[in-house]
């Protein structure tokens, strides 16, 4: 028996795992971030500081739903290359980009303002609030640069390897949409 | 015919060295993937790592042995305090355990020819030895982090500990946690993938769940920490606040994250260790484990439920009585999966016929210890008592007997147990067995007063104390016993050295083993296995039948895998085998993105940040470098 | 005061002082109920685990004694030793940690709590790098590193801290409790028996955590309410030359000196030690002191002045006419 003869069972490959255990450890630490803001708004009476302006909710909910539905193109993107149909898989991690992007950007700008308008050197709710965020941007901002890696790599050639690392980085962007949106939510939360 | 088949087998042989060979020298060495070179990496690093740790503990013992001695100085002896714990966690026991015991030893027990990935598994080594370099550093400048290995906050804050002593501290655990984390990544992929064909999860070694159960806490508990690292840093650095109460933070928040975290780490300090014991003791007995799948789960268990222990540290805190009880409550439901082993563990012993040769006997001690550990620890699950004594010598005594006796005497154990496998040269007994004598003795004598001690009233972390308390014969004899602990430890070292250079060639399986690093040579070669073994059972090298079906399966070609670098993958629950894997050659590229790491860390530091960034930048290249060699596509 | 409450006090400054810095710090001396408690409980743990330690040693001990024979004493073999293993494993463990959680962590817990309530006294006590402040209300008594409380009576000790998280613990009298900033935590101190009871700060808390120690000095109530009401009075006179070199840090009551940052000494001379027990409080030792506080206490705030010798005597006279 060799190895083009094995009798295999359809199973994940070893590298979508990876991303598996890795999301879990990111996952984890935006517990950790969600919690520690849960956590200082039990031990004060005013969160945020009554003097500051509540967070915007219309650009940032809008923004986050355009990130979250690109998971419909990175899931088309993660079946494409299964099945080995690479022009598919591009056109869709194309689309998929082009969103991630123009989200960053804006949040990136929207961010800087934040951190005017709420100095984390005032008060411990801007300290946790922009490193929530922060940590989130980072987060997409990785995102990103998986994609622009993949829009390169297969615009020439599809390997196994290759489309590994496309279902292990579709994987990735479906845990980033849930933690935007829990992260929305967390941001929002002064308005409920 | 018979002259026809070994030409067949030694084509395939050498088809599998000339796939798997690595570059010689020190080249080599930089640029190697071999699980196995990587796991000797890792344990001559945190042998050297232990070697700091231990002199940290004997200058301290030294100042302490008497009262109002002024050997050390208050600042120095902080600092001496602070690393001794930091050096031992983070740079000696976590690392020798997954990264040198496990790397080595999982892909050989799961039959398979490397970890899942790696290159990961070298970039964890360099970024591991970098983060080690950046903390030690620090001593380079007489500013070594110096507010306790736990670094409680407001003391660590700018205000009262100004210099760079805890920007050391904050970043090098962060840097260090990243080396962590994709090292138990590495480990739990390749349990769950590249198991033998054959190896359902009821026939993996106890040893594998052990690291699966420490590798699962590591990803899971890590990240409190590293949140905690940061948040200490964005307020010391750039003046957040999340630690003090007059801008709306808080000073346990610190505490809180740090011990979510820190108390899943003593698990997963232990856990490798009991992981050892369930391998030393079945074939020490030569008789499988009693209750293996109570102990699988026990294993599993005890990390899970460890999660929910960590305000037991806070107890003195002020904190609600209800939090008081349930945590109380949670810290006694944890005792059951560890009693559940230990007396798996000397039933086992009982019912077989063991043979009390050195690894033996270190867990043997290691029993002892653990059990003296556990008891003191249950003490502190009575809250009254534990607000007594928490903060003193009994609870340094607690620890020590779970740290070192618990852990450290299996490890001591299993570096006997598998020397001859690693070496192909087997130890000497004799010096073995005094080896352990003066480690066990040395053990208790530094160790077991400190119980008696910290009941008189001592508290920890103290440079000095008064005459007349009634402390200073303890100290003494705790002192003498620290260099009698040394002394067997040298004399392990010893034993090694001479060992490698004059010992008596071992053979493939010296004490018959039961689990699959015993089939192969000893030392491994590169591939591992010849043939992928197939596996029925939880200790296939005593099952003769397979094995010697393997020898056929190699005449015939099968599961030989020769074709290029290859391993199979196979399916989580069964382990039916799923794909055939290519694995990567020997890179550079991890090595040259630790540095690149390295040098980011030490910008952060010194508040570089534009140049750190352009450092990560580098990184990110690196990455690009990394990525762009590609494991070659074998067949299928 | 009476003749015979000047002979009571003169016999317990003498016996203090022959003692020198007083008690000790013996968990299992119990010297007031909340202790005792505690005490008890750590006397049944220690005998129980005794017991089951000496099971394993047995166990451990027949598995060598018994090696060449593969199977239980009594003949049993793995179906057997699963049994044990579940028996004194799970079910033997289960049945007495939950009997240690109900007497330990709901009875006793609930009746060593700190008051809630009033009790007849009250003192606080707030934690310095590295001394601690101590403070009657009502009576306006301010003290350091030394807290008199009558014997036999509920005193509620509110303790926080003025920087970081100190550890406020006398061992015979009660279990620790933290000093957190923005938190006051509360314990309960009641003595037995007169005595000196020593207690030391339980928190890492910087350089010279290990020489922040503290007395808390249980008399009779006569006694107690004549230190209460000396201890109140201002000092008699004032110093040009500790207004000038330590009022920046010293508060002194009835003269200009009124900083916060070091200790009140106002009755310095009536106090047993000097800088939270490092020394004694002799007149060598409190020369040494005043004249290298950074060689007795080294990275503790007082700094090394530059007076010269008939300055030091004078300093000296002083502060030992501040009884």
């Amino acid at each position: 028996m060799t190895a083009a003869t094995l009798p295999v069972r359809h199973a994940r490959a070893k590298g979508w795992w990876g991303m598996a255990v890795f999301v879990a450890t990111e996952a984890t630490l935006f517990g950790t971030l969600v919690g520690t803001y849960i956590y200082l708004r039990f031990h004060n009476t005013h969160w945020p500081p009554a003097r500051l302006p509540k967070p915007p909710v219309l650009t940032p909910s809008l923004l986050t739903a355009a990130l979250v539905a690109t998971s419909i193109p990175m899931f088309v993107a993660s079946r494409a290359v299964g099945a080995g149909r690479r022009e598919v898989a591009w056109r869709a991690l194309t689309v998929a980009f082009a969103v991630q992007v123009f989200y960053l950007v804006w949040q990136l700008h929207d961010y800087v303002d934040a951190i005017h308008r709420y100095p984390p050197q005032e008060s411990a709710w801007a300290s946790v609030y922009v490193t929530l965020l922060g940590a989130a941007h980072a987060h997409v901002l990785v995102g990103v640069l998986l994609n622009a890696w993949f829009l390169v790599r297969i615009w020439s050639r599809l390997t196994r390897y290759r489309a590994v690392g496309v279902q292990a980085t579709a994987f990735y962007w479906h845990a980033v949409n849930v933690i935007t949106l829990v992260v929305l939510v967390v941001q929002l939360s002064p308005h409920l | 015919m018979a002259v026809a088949a070994p030409s067949r087998e030694r084509a395939r042989i050498e088809a599998l060295e000339r796939a798997w060979l690595e570059r010689p020298g020190a080249l080599g060495w930089l640029t190697t993937v071999d699980h196995k070179r990587i796991g000797l990496l890792y344990f001559w690093t945190t042998l050297v790592f232990f070697a700091a740790g231990g002199i940290e503990a004997l200058l301290m013992r030294t100042q302490l042995a008497q009262s109002g001695e002024r050997v050390i100085g208050p600042e120095t002896y902080d600092q001496l305090m602070t690393m001794h714990g930091v050096t031992m966690i983070f740079f000696f026991i976590i690392p020798m355990t997954t990264g040198a015991f496990g790397n080595y030893l999982v892909p050989l027990m799961i039959g398979a020819r490397d970890m899942a990935f790696p290159r990961l598994n070298a970039l964890s080594y360099w970024l591991f030895l970098g983060a080690g370099i950046f903390m030690y550093s620090s001593f380079l400048v007489h500013q070594a982090p110096n507010a306790g290995w736990f670094d409680y906050v407001p003391l660590a804050l700018r205000r009262y500990d100004g210099g760079a002593n805890v920007d050391f501290y904050a970043l090098g655990l962060i840097f260090n946690t990243v080396s962590s984390t994709i090292g138990a990544l590495n480990l739990i992929v390749t349990i769950f993938k590249l198991r033998a064909p054959g190896m359902s999860w009821n026939r993996m070694p106890l040893f594998c769940f052990a690291m699966l159960a420490a590798s699962l806490s590591l990803i899971f508990a890590l990240p409190a920490l590293t949140a905690d690292c940061i948040f200490l840093e964005l307020q010391r650095k750039l003046g957040f606040h999340f630690f003090d109460q007059a801008h709306g933070g808080d000073p346990l928040l610190w505490q809180h994250l740090f011990w979510i975290f820190g108390h899943p780490e003593v698990y997963i300090i232990v856990l490798p260790a009991f992981g050892i014991a369930t391998s030393i003791i079945p074939t020490f007995a030569r008789h499988r484990m009693v209750a293996f799948p109570l102990v699988a789960m026990a294993e599993l268990l005890v990390a899970f439920i460890g999660f929910g222990v960590w305000a037991h540290h806070m107890f003195a805190t002020g904190i609600a009585t209800t939090t008081l009880v349930f945590f109380a409550a949670a810290s006694m439901l944890v005792v059951i999966p560890s009693t559940i082993q230990i007396y798996a563990w000397l039933m086992t012993v009982n019912v077989g016929t063991p043979q009390f040769r050195a690894p033996l006997m270190f867990i043997g001690g290691f029993i002892l210890f653990f059990v003296i550990g556990g008891l003191s620890g249950i003490m502190f699950a009575a809250i009254p008592f534990d607000q007594a004594t928490t903060d003193t010598y009994f609870v340094v005594a607690h620890f020590h007997f779970i740290i070192f006796g618990a852990a450290v005497f299996p490890l001591l154990g299993g570096i006997y147990y598998w020397f001859p496998k690693v070496t192909g040269r087997m130890y000497d007994e004799r010096l073995a067995q005094l080896s352990f004598w003066l480690t066990f003795v040395g053990t208790g004598l530094t160790f077991f007063p400190m119980h008696i001690v910290g009941l008189l009233g001592m508290t920890r972390r103290i440079y000095t104390y008064d005459h007349g308390l009634g402390w200073d014969a303890y100290n003494l004899v705790e002192t003498i016993g620290g260099f009698v602990l040394a002394a067997g430890l040298l004399l392990i070292g010893i034993n090694i050295v001479l060992s490698y250079r004059r010992g008596v060639p071992s053979g493939r399986d010296p004490f018959h083993g039961g689990t699959l690093e015993w089939t192969t040579t000893s030392p491994p070669p590169h591939y591992n296995f010849a043939v992928i073994p197939t596996v029925s059972s939880p200790y296939p090298n005593w099952d003769e039948a397979d094995r010697e079906e393997d020898l056929r399966k190699l005449a015939r070609g099968e599961l030989v895998l020769a074709d290029g670098h290859e391993t199979p993958e196979t399916t989580v629950n069964d382990g039916a085998i799923s794909a055939v894997a290519e694995m990567p050659p020997e890179s550079p590229w991890p090595v040259l993105a630790a540095g690149t790491v390295t040098a980011a860390f030490f910008l952060l530091l010194t508040s570089h940040y534009a140049t750190a960034g352009m450092a990560f930048a580098l990184m990110l290249l690196t990455l690009v470098g990394w990525n762009l060699h590609e494991p070659e596509e074998g067949v299928g | 005061m009476t003749p015979r409450l000047r002979q009571a006090w003169i016999l317990l400054g003498l016996g203090t002082l022959l003692a020198g810095c007083g008690g000790n710090q013996n968990t299992v001396a119990p010297a007031s109920h909340p202790e005792r408690s505690v005490a008890d409980v750590f006397w049944v743990m220690l005998g129980v685990s005794c017991v089951g330690f000496g099971v394993i040693v047995t166990l451990l001990f027949l598995g060598w004694a018994r090696r060449d024979r593969p199977s239980l004493p009594g003949g049993g073999g793995e179906r057997a030793a699963t049994r044990v293993v579940i028996g004194l494993g799970v079910a033997l463990p289960i049945v007495l940690l939950v009997s240690l959680f109900i007497w330990s962590d709901l009875f006793v817990l609930r009746s060593v709590a700190a008051p809630t309530g009033r009790t007849p006294m009250t003192v606080r006590v707030t934690g310095h790098q590295w001394w601690w402040e101590v403070r009657y209300p009502g009576s306006g008594v301010v003290t350091a590193n030394e807290i008199h409380i009558p014997v036999e009576t509920k005193v509620t000790a509110l303790v926080t801290t003025d920087d970081v998280i100190h550890s406020f613990w006398v061992p015979e009298l009660n279990r620790k409790v933290d000093m957190i900033p923005g938190v006051t935590n509360r314990l309960l101190l009641l003595a037995d028996k007169p005595g000196v009871f020593r207690g030391q700060c339980a928190e890492f808390c910087g350089l010279q955590h290990a020489h922040m120690s503290v007395e808390v000095i249980a008399e009779p109530r006569p006694m107690f309410d004549a230190w209460l009401a000396r201890n109140a009075k201002p000092a008699p006179r004032t110093n040009a030359l500790f207004t000038r070199n330590c009022s920046g840090c010293h508060q002194i009551r009835g003269t200009s000196a009124k900083a916060d940052v070091g200790p009140d000494l106002t009755h310095f001379a009536s106090r047993r030690s000097i800088a939270a027990l490092t020394l004694p409080n002799t007149p060598a030792n409190l020369r040494d002191w005043l004249r290298d506080p950074q060689h007795v206490k080294p990275g503790n705030r007082m700094p090394d002045l530059p007076l010269k010798q008939p300055q030091w005597v004078a300093l000296q006279r002083y502060l030992e006419s501040l009884r």
